[in-house]
């Protein structure tokens, strides 16, 4: 009896918890929809203006525009491309520091992960405009911000790939008597391959759908032809621009999966 | 002649776990020692201990005539391209060939950056396929090192040592993953190269009918103590009882002697 009491008591807690859960989430969604503006009645008044933009200023996409957007599209190809091969160059020889399994001493690890924290956590957005300020606009600083935040990204993914991997092929390779770079590079090397193709594939395609933002504040590609189609009121060279952003995006996924399914 | 000496031999881990309470032992060259013991003895430490994969807290360990407690980097890499090991899960570099993982036996050997880029010199490639050939492995050569089944792993492990051309060949647990046939023939390609080439070597095992069977002499180790250092026919089967149930009479088989060194180690964290 006692037992069936006190459960009853309990479950009796667990509901008044869950009521004061609720109500506190529905305050808070009724705090924020009136810190925002927020009515269901905008909510729809928008939905009007936004299909009117949709389906009548930007459609059709003007393929009559499609030639001049070649050189754009090849330009956020390029710049993703290059960051993921710099950026991939690069973060597997920082990652060896920043893993604990590879790193020669743990200071070395400490500061690597900081360091790559920063790249990483600083929004793509913002090392553009502050490059664009140093640099000017174009496509250098584009592919300059992409490698950053690549690095950052791929430090970070290779790091925990390196202490993933078979600790004893590493021992025996001490145990023969090579050095730490002939461990890493005959023992440790051959583990991490498969991961470092599958990280760097992944980061390409994050870079195609970074590019687009970085364009429109001044990195070159498409996302700057966007931008300043929209500032021009070009929308049907802009549903066409973004229609090949799309294109792209899809293609690599394509691309990069179909490479992936070959290594694994 | 004395390859190795080992004198109050001690290890403390970070956490408090003392593996090794000060262990004396010799091993002449040629002999062939047998290290027996329960689980969680210190077997596997006292082995990493002597080519420094562990560092030791105190003690010596002379190997031929030199400390090698306190080596430079560059001598440890001496020391140990003459120490061969061999480890329980062959430890061998899977994405890679057979004969790479034999050649990875020359590093020691090769100066930093050609050994870092794999450039192996055409007679060691010509040495480590002799090797494989000796091993029984000729023809698997250029196949990748995770095709080949645990026994035949384990005979790539010790062609890589044999590679080394070692004085001293330490085995941890060599057969401890493999079935009964497969043992069978790694622990005699082991006793077999290791007489031939006139290699010492020290094998961990806790099968005492293969340790009686080919040690010149067998090391019994409990709770980090040397308790039994002679001849397998004055390890007596009290002797055998002594060394694996010593201080508890309860616990008389591998899985109870498994989890008193787990108590041991909760106990020790808690």
């Amino acid at each position: 009896m006692m037992k069936a009491e006190q459960l009853l008591r309990e479950r009796r807690g667990k509901r008044n918890q869950l009521i004061v859960f609720l109500a506190f989430l529905a305050a808070l969604t009724v705090w924020s929809a009136i810190g925002t503006n927020f009515t269901p009645g905008a909510l729809w008044g928008g939905i009007g203006d936004g299909a009117g933009f949709l389906f009548v200023d930007l459609m059709p996409p003007d393929t009559a525009e499609l030639p001049g957007l070649i050189g754009p599209a090849l330009d956020t190809i390029y710049m993703s491309f290059v960051a993921m091969v710099i950026g991939a160059l690069v973060a597997s020889v920082l990652s060896i520091f920043a893993a604990a399994t590879t790193s020669p001493h743990p200071v070395f690890q400490v500061g690597m992960r900081a360091f790559s924290a920063m790249l990483r956590n600083v929004p793509v957005i913002i090392w553009t405009i502050l490059l664009v300020a140093s640099f000017g606009l174009g496509k250098l600083v584009g592919t300059l911000s992409l490698i950053i935040v690549s690095i950052g990204m791929l430090v970070r993914c290779f790091a925990e790939s390196l202490e993933e991997i078979d600790l004893g092929q590493v021992e025996a390779l001490r145990s023969v008597g090579a050095s730490y770079w002939q461990v890493i590079t005959q023992a440790v090397l051959p583990q991490f391959l498969p991961s470092l193709i599958g990280w760097a594939l992944f980061n390409l395609e994050v870079n195609v759908r970074a590019s687009t933002i970085v364009g429109m504040v001044g990195g070159g590609g498409l996302g700057f032809t966007i931008q300043s189609g929209l500032k021009l009121f070009q929308y049907k060279e802009v549903s066409m621009a973004v229609l090949l952003v799309l294109a792209i995006v899809l293609a690599t996924e394509f691309l990069t999966n179909r490479i992936r399914e070959r290594i694994i | 002649m004395t390859l190795l000496r080992v004198e109050d031999l001690k290890k403390v881990y970070a956490d408090g776990t003392a593996a090794l309470n000060g262990i004396d032992l010799t091993v002449e060259a040629g002999e062939f020692i047998v290290v027996i013991g329960p689980s969680g003895a210190g077997k596997s430490t006292l082995l990493r201990c002597l080519n420094r994969m562990v560092q030791p807290t105190s003690g010596k360990v002379l190997f031929q005539g030199t400390d090698t407690t306190g080596v430079s980097k560059r001598k440890l890499r001496e020391i140990r391209r003459s120490m061969g090991m061999i480890f329980q899960g062959f430890n061998l570099v899977e994405r890679l060939s057979v004969l790479a993982n034999v050649l990875h036996g020359r590093l020691g050997y090769m100066s930093a950056w050609r050994g870092a880029l794999g450039l192996f010199a055409k007679p060691d490639v010509e040495e480590a396929t002799r090797l494989l050939q000796r091993v029984g492995l000729g023809e698997q050569l250029h196949k990748r090192a995770d095709e080949l089944s645990g026994g035949q792993q384990q005979r790539v492990g010790i062609a890589r040592a044999l590679a080394q051309k070692p004085q001293l060949i330490l085995a941890d647990e060599p057969i401890a993953s493999l079935d009964p046939a497969s043992s069978e023939i790694v622990m005699n390609s082991l006793y077999t190269f290791c007489k031939e080439d006139g290699i010492a070597c020290l094998c961990n095992l806790h099968q005492v009918d293969v340790a009686k069977k080919y040690a010149t002499r067998i090391i019994g180790i409990y709770k980090g103590t040397k308790v039994f250092d002679g001849t397998p026919e004055q390890l007596t089967d009290e002797m055998i009882d002594y060394i694996y149930n010593q201080h508890n009479d309860k616990a008389s088989d591998q899985s109870e002697a498994d989890g008193r060194l787990a108590r041991a180690l909760k106990k020790e964290t808690a």
